[in-house]
């Protein structure tokens, strides 16, 4: 049945005035959020959440949080020996993991009976739809915090325990060592230590899968943002050949696969800043990410006042940190430890509440033709 | 003297009717249990230019330190090392942030007099202020007496005094301005 937008609006004040009613409208709005976040995270793409229950959680004896405990693969080994030998031993024991438990949650919106009648357009069914993805958009956020998190870590290790400003001058003097975070062919024969990105080349994605495929690991999934896609498709004839040039000229880029690995593009470039590609293996070797409770959705009137929020309960944890490594596109540093060029907010996702920034400015008195009705 | 245990601040009243607001720490090395200065409950926050928090007082000064500019603070609402704070990227801890309420402390010192306007706390309906206090080995931003009369921000003021009341101090928090 469709209806128009008033309607939606009028009936949604109207129904909140019974019990049955709240209970019904918080129905629809739970059953719908749930089918859009699973379409528009990012992260979920690169770890598939599993549903987990209380009884999979250990709680703590210090406070009322939940983890659930995460069993890590056990060493082994093989060796060679005679025929009067014996092995060695392995007394055996595998690494244990917690993954903890947080809330994502909406804002509290609220709104008066009276004033959601001066709406033509079903506000309250748009707000509903924005604040999943709102909650997308954070979840997505705390990924790539991890992530990055995650890449700095192995990067400091592999520089000696030191954190190392990552940028052209440094690579020129070999002053850092590429590891976990490496920087794209241009940036590092860039002339200066700025935030411009450059284009992705061919080399930097096969340089950035030997970062994994080069430790007994194998990318299998890389996530860059729509912007550094783009660059993708301004290779020439000599990265794509002739057949794929010709396709991509007319049809863009097709294949859901590049140089053979899958990827995930994403126009959030608040979150994922451009110039910063990640690569990942399969989620078996890289981390785990939890639902505890799906989104739930509150509504409820108080008088003429309506108050509506939806939240869930979610834990991500990148238990093997090797299992991602970074592309940075830019000359820059970006290690938010070391912050050398003093560039680093170009580079990490933005804060939580500078995401979203308003592209209208009709609050602000600019539309053209400017027209007012009195 | 208080100690400090597992949990050491608890509402006493509807906390439906305060506001508790998660806000980033500013150094979030403190939501770390094993930090030797790691956050406990009910010590005393507030709110930086970053709009971030901080303690209210630098554990590292002496005893008695008072807040460097007369600000108010907020009680910090979470217990050390809690998982869901560290679970976050970028951790945010909660604070009672707008709105009345009474609630249960161990982290005051009754004896402590602040380096401003400080007195012992004495008797019920004593204002109270924020200061560095120590409690056991270590140093905590918690809840000291005030004078009647002076110019530092009252946070609270008391309703049951320790010694009626196992040893926790009980107050009243009647506005966060």
């Amino acid at each position: 049945m469709s209806m128009s937008g008033r309607m939606l609006n009028e009936l949604f004040a109207q129904k909140l005035s019974s019990a049955d009613g709240k209970e019904k409208i918080a129905e629809y709005g739970g059953s719908y959020i749930r089918d859009r976040l699973r379409e528009v995270s990012f992260a979920r793409k690169i770890i598939p959440p599993e549903q987990v229950t209380r009884a999979d959680c250990q709680r703590s004896v210090n406070h009322d949080t939940l983890v659930k405990i995460v069993d890590v693969e056990p060493q082994s080994k093989a060796l060679t020996m005679s025929f009067r030998g014996q092995p060695s031993a392995r007394f055996i024991r595998g690494p244990k993991a917690e993954v903890a438990f947080f809330t994502i949650s909406s804002e509290m919106f609220q709104k008066t009976e009276q004033e959601l009648l001066a709406y033509e357009m079903p506000i309250t069914k748009i707000i509903e739809e924005n604040s999943v993805k709102d909650i997308q958009e954070i979840e997505d956020r705390e990924f790539i915090t991890h992530c990055d998190a995650a890449c700095q870590a192995l990067q400091t290790e592999a520089n000696g325990g030191v954190s190392t400003a990552l940028n052209q001058s440094n690579i020129a003097l070999g002053a850092v060592v590429e590891f976990s975070v490496i920087k794209g062919e241009l940036a590092r024969n860039a002339a200066a230590n700025d935030a411009t990105v450059r284009p992705i080349q061919r080399p930097d994605i096969v340089n950035l899968f030997k970062t994994l495929d080069g430790n007994r690991l194998r990318c299998e999934r890389l996530l860059m943002t729509e912007p550094d896609w783009d660059d993708i498709l301004q290779w020439t004839l000599e990265d794509f050949g002739d057949r794929v040039q010709s396709e991509t000229a007319v049809d863009g880029y097709k294949y859901n696969t590049v140089l053979g690995r899958p990827y995930v593009r994403t126009i959030k470039t608040d979150i994922l800043r451009p110039g910063n590609v990640y690569a990942f293996t399969r989620p078996e070797f890289f981390g785990k990410f939890y639902v505890l409770n799906n989104t739930k959705f509150y509504i409820d009137k108080i008088a003429n006042t309506i108050s509506f929020q939806s939240w869930e309960d979610i834990a991500m944890s990148i238990i093997n940190i090797a299992a991602v490594r970074k592309l940075e596109l830019y000359s820059a540093d970006a290690n938010p430890t070391t912050n050398a060029d003093s560039l680093l907010a170009n580079f990490i996702p933005r804060d939580e509440d500078q995401l979203g920034a308003v592209n209208n400015r009709v609050d602000a008195g600019l539309k053209f033709p400017q027209v007012s009705q009195f | 003297m208080s100690t400090v245990q597992r949990i050491n601040f608890e509402p006493f009243s509807d906390i439906l009717a305060t506001q508790r607001r998660d806000f980033v720490l500013g150094d979030k090395t403190l939501a770390d249990p094993m930090n030797a200065v790691a956050l406990v409950d009910g010590e005393w926050m507030v709110i930086n230019n970053s709009y971030q928090i901080e303690r209210a007082t630098s554990i590292v000064g002496a005893n008695g330190a008072v807040p460097a500019v007369a600000q108010t603070s907020y009680v910090l609402f979470a217990e050390r090392g809690r998982t869901d704070v560290r679970a976050m990227g970028v951790p945010k801890m909660p604070l009672l942030f707008m709105g009345p309420f009474e609630g249960d402390t161990r982290i005051f010192d009754s004896t402590q007099s602040a380096a401003t306007d400080g007195a012992p706390i004495t008797y019920v309906g004593q204002p109270l202020q924020v200061a560095t206090i120590t409690i056991g080995t270590r140093k905590y931003t918690g809840l000291v007496g005030r004078t009647a009369t002076g110019t530092t921000a009252i946070v609270g003021r008391v309703t049951r005094l320790p010694s009626n009341n196992s040893g926790k101090l009980r107050f009243v928090r009647a506005s966060s301005i």
